[in-house]
């Protein structure tokens, strides 16, 4: 508890005042002689008891009466931070979340949640006195001494940013700083409780535990949730994008808040190598995705740019960026010999007329000498490879290629990547192998940008062979076996189908199926070569190599060069071009629920202070005079009523006998 | 005046009350007051039968004419009264709040009594009476006696702790006859021990009377401020806040009183409680009065 004029606590004296005047009443007496001293030593005995109590309790009103004034009069303050045995603390270590998601304006949206935060922190500092304030911000992961709380909300460490937040990480910080900082500290975590943030299952939670734990002196740890309810906000997240030609394909997701139901205009803006266009996007419901083509200029070889949409509740979701490189051959490797599955996958691989993509056959035995490097995916319809063409196929996975296998209608031989075929299955006579289920949002068989699932469901087989190993299966027949699986091998992923596009197999050459599930793998595949171009912020391209200098190409918002590493735009690090957007996690909505908190501290004796980022809690502190006004009150009418007078007793004194008249009986 | 306690239109006025005693007394002359024995006053008393010694002059001959049986015919005999006068001369005795001290009413008291008494031709005594001191003025009816007496209530200091239980033992031992003994004292003292003192005299078959003489500042117990008690007789000191003990002073007073009115009662002694603020006439013309025998009232 700390006061807003503590001078006025000298006034606290004023409190023995009504003790002196007893013990001066004492001394204050008038001597008197005495006769019926036998009753005033009895009465004296007997009043020791409920008597002397009483006048004790009313010394007592008194005297808290007026300490309760006086300390009403300090204007006491009671910190939700501090607590009422707030006082004397040496360091607090403020781990502020600067994740994308803290810039989202509760109540009124005049300020950001951080912003707010930062502003209540910077009075309770001040309230503090000489406490020494360490940052530990969520982008930066770094200690750093703040010189005065007064600049706390001018710092670069503490401005927004697009990163996101490693809570595990930033505890585990700030209990190792701790270890090397002595004296009485308190750890203060503001953070808006993202679940992708606090990762409550992360085992790292553990360790950071164990280290504060083992402090010399435990610290407080006390957590400034900002959750609640914010101003209208509208999201915009890049999927995808490939560069087909000289045109660029993009898939974008507008999200708006969850409250938000009836259709509305959304106006977006693209800007491309400078130029800028806008549209009106209607949102149907909450979110919306779909696919953007950008025509880009003739002749171009790379470039940049964003979309953006109006400022709202949360100015860091209103940009996505994109860069492209030079226009690549989509190109893939059919692995099959000659016959009708080659063809139709040859079809579906480079459809005739269709983009800038091309494929070739070859046989088993010539991939050894494959060059695999500007491959996208391989179709592999053919028994599965073992040996050097093994290994080939798997290192081309291991860099990122996409392999999707066939049934080679053969009996199972070697399983490759601990994958295998089951036996070939012909289906009962007159009877169908028929797909059941699959996964509609995942996988090479979701549903389109516009949600429109594809028409699996005509897939008939009437011969199959199972995929057999530890893989996820993305589709089932309907005796629940698996038609198509996927195992992901570090960059790349291994595909198994069991069916090949061929009439004794199947219709899944009427490319129903076909054409969308290879061209997907093979978009899967060419990523890793538009991949250079998108990352996220933190991610390991947008680290400068030795050398390298970062400068940003775009303009959009107002970015702070010292914050460049850990904010979304368009970078050029010396030939390299990125488009760092922020991290996808930051768009969850996902709040961490009481239990986990209490799963992530447990040990650690947190304090929650709840809706610490509310507009309409305008600071940490709060004024607690009136509490104390109140106890004023209280004390003064318990004095009152211990003071009222006794009910006066109906026995009275004897009153002087007249003459009694007895009877001499003698 | 030669003594401040005594009151001389007040003694005019009560003149014509005499003072009664309440039993018969056994005095040495002939007085106004009835005797145990027989004697020759002119109130028959009962007839009883002849004896041989007995003096034939008393022989009712009416009597045994009608009956042919010897009577001697017995009448009252009336003698005089001899009061003591007990005051208590403890320190106690000496405190003065509201009313005048209690000694001097108590000196107002004995001195007008036994000026009334020595004036209707009896014999007044004084025993006064400390734990150290217990002086007697034996009772006498001549009036020189009553410059003794007063000048003995005159000179009266009280001081020290309370005699006036062993003052009560001693009178009842000495007196023999039958006498009237007069108590004025605070009672400041055990209520058992004064009961067995009070017997004591009830058993000697003396006249008690008790004014228990108290200042009204005793019974109201009205301070506004703490007070430092010093005790009149030990000169212990206490200091107290009144307001708080009031209520436990007033009960264990009130016990006292009630005990003490008990005691006297059972000893068949006339209590009056006094106030020190009380008028003295209207006082000793109730007290004279109420000792009338009911058919001279």
């Amino acid at each position: 508890m700390l006061f807003l004029n503590p001078l006025l606590l000298w006034g606290l004296l004023a409190a023995s005042i009504p003790i002196i005047i007893h013990l001066l009443n004492r001394r204050r007496h008038k001597t008197i002689h005495w006769a019926a001293m036998q009753f005033l030593l009895k009465a004296t005995r007997e009043s020791r008891g409920k008597k002397k109590l009483r006048h004790f309790l009313i010394l007592a009103c008194r005297t808290l009466g007026l300490a309760a004034l006086i300390f009403a009069a300090a204007r006491p303050i009671v910190s939700g931070l501090l607590g009422w045995g707030g006082g004397a603390i040496d360091v607090v270590v403020l781990v502020l979340d600067r994740s994308a998601s803290m810039e989202t304006k509760p109540g009124d949206g005049l300020n950001s949640r951080r912003q707010i935060v930062l502003e209540k922190v910077r009075d309770a500092m001040k309230n503090l006195g000489g406490a020494r304030l360490v940052l530990i911000d969520s982008a930066s992961g770094q200690p750093q001494d703040v010189p005065s709380p007064d600049v706390l909300t001018e710092l670069a460490s503490t401005a927004a940013t697009d990163s996101s937040a490693d809570f595990p990480s930033l505890l585990m910080r700030a209990a190792e700083f701790l270890a090397e900082t002595p004296g009485r500290a308190e750890v203060w975590l503001a953070s808006d409780l993202q679940t992708s943030n606090w990762q409550p299952e992360n085992e790292r939670w553990a360790a950071a535990r164990a280290t504060l734990a083992n402090l010399p002196q435990k610290p407080a740890v006390r957590v400034l949730s900002l959750t609640g309810s914010t101003a209208p906000n509208a999201s915009i997240r890049l999927l995808a994008s490939r560069r087909v030609a000289d045109e660029l394909l993009v898939d974008l997701e507008v999200s708006r808040s969850a409250d938000s139901q009836v259709a509305a205009n959304l106006p977006l803006t693209t800007t491309v190598n400078g130029t800028r266009t806008t549209e009106t996007l209607i949102l149907p419901g909450q979110s919306l995705r779909f696919q953007k083509r950008l025509a880009l200029p003739a002749g171009s070889e790379s470039g940049s740019g964003w979309f953006s949409i109006p400022a709202d509740g949360n100015p860091r979701d209103n940009a996505a960026f994109f860069a492209y490189g030079p226009a690549r051959q989509t190109k893939s490797v059919i692995v099959a010999p000659i016959g009708e599955s080659a063809d139709y996958l040859a079809l579906a691989a480079a459809p005739p007329g269709f983009g800038n993509q091309h494929t070739e056959r070859i046989d088993p035995s010539q991939i050894a000498s494959l060059s695999t490097a500007e491959v996208a995916a391989i179709l592999w319809a053919a028994p599965l490879p073992t040996g050097a063409a093994a290994d080939q196929l798997s290192r081309f996975i291991s860099a990122g290629g996409q392999v999707i296998c066939f049934p080679p209608g053969t009996p199972p031989a070697k399983p490759f990547l601990e994958l295998n075929w089951g036996p070939p299955t012909p289906a009962e006579k007159d009877k169908y192998f028929i797909l059941k289920d699959w996964n509609h949002n995942d996988g090479p068989l979701r549903d389109g940008i516009d949600g429109t699932p594809l028409p699996a469901d005509r897939l008939k087989a009437i011969r199959r062979q199972i995929p057999v190993g530890d893989a996820s299966q993305l589709a089932r027949w309907e005796d629940g076996e698996a038609l198509l699986t996927r195992r992901i091998v570090d960059r790349g992923t291994l595909w198994f189908l069991a069916s090949t596009p061929d009439y004794t197999w199947s219709n899944l050459g009427d490319a129903d199926i076909l054409l969308p599930l290879v061209q997907r793998i093979l978009a899967l595949g060419a990523e890793r070569f538009d991949a250079s171009y998108l990352t996220s912020v933190g991610a390991e391209p947008t680290k400068t190599l030795p050398g390298e200098t970062r400068s940003r190409l775009d303009d959009f918002g107002s970015p702070d060069p010292a914050n460049d590493p850990y904010l979304a735009g368009i970078f050029k690090l010396n030939d390299r071009l990125l488009a760092v957007n922020r991290p996808p996690a930051e768009d969850t909505p996902e709040v961490l629920t009481r239990e986990a908190l209490d799963t992530a501290l447990t040990g650690t004796g947190y304090t929650l202070l709840e809706q610490a980022g509310q507009a309409s809690d305008p600071s940490l502190s709060r004024d607690v005079w009136r509490a104390f006004l109140i106890a004023v009150l209280c004390f003064f009418l318990a004095e009152a009523i211990l003071c009222l007078p006794k009910k006066v007793s109906v026995q009275v004194l004897p009153t002087p006998l007249k003459a009694e008249s007895l009877k001499a009986d003698i | 005046m030669k003594y401040d306690f005594l009151d001389n239109p007040l003694l005019s006025r009560l003149g014509a009350l005499p003072i009664e005693a309440r039993v018969p007394m056994l005095g040495n002359v002939a007085g106004k007051h009835r005797s145990p024995h027989r004697g020759s006053s002119v109130e028959f008393a009962e007839y009883r039968k002849y004896v041989p010694g007995d003096d034939t002059r008393r022989l009712d001959w009416k009597a045994f004419a009608r009956s042919d049986r010897f009577y001697i015919k017995e009448f009252e005999a009336d003698t005089n009264l001899r009061a003591y006068f007990v005051v208590d001369a403890s320190g106690s005795m000496k405190f003065a709040g509201r009313g005048e001290a209690k000694i001097q009413f108590a000196r107002r008291i004995a001195a007008s009594l036994s000026y009334l008494l020595v004036n209707q031709g009896d014999a007044a005594g004084l025993s006064i009476c400390t734990d150290k001191l217990h002086m007697e003025v034996p009772p006498s009816r001549r009036a020189a006696h009553l410059d003794r007496l007063f000048s003995t209530l005159g000179a009266l200091t009280p001081s020290g702790p309370t005699g006036l239980i062993e003052a009560l033992h001693t009178i009842a031992e000495k007196v023999s006859q039958r006498a009237f003994v007069v108590v004025l004292s605070d009672l400041f003292t055990d209520p058992d021990a004064l009961g067995d003192a009070l017997q004591h005299l009830r058993y000697r078959k003396h006249d008690i009377s008790v004014f228990h003489l108290l200042d009204p500042l005793e019974i109201g117990f009205e301070f506004d401020r703490p007070h430092r008690f010093v005790d009149l007789e030990d000169n212990t000191a206490l200091v107290v806040e009144p307001n708080l003990i009031a209520e436990e002073y007033k009960a264990a007073l009130r016990d006292f009183l009630t005990a003490v009115r008990a005691k006297c009662h059972d000893a068949a002694a006339d209590y009056q409680l006094v106030l020190t603020d009380t008028p003295l006439e209207p006082l000793l013309r109730e007290f004279l009065t109420a000792r009338l025998p009911k058919s001279k009232h």
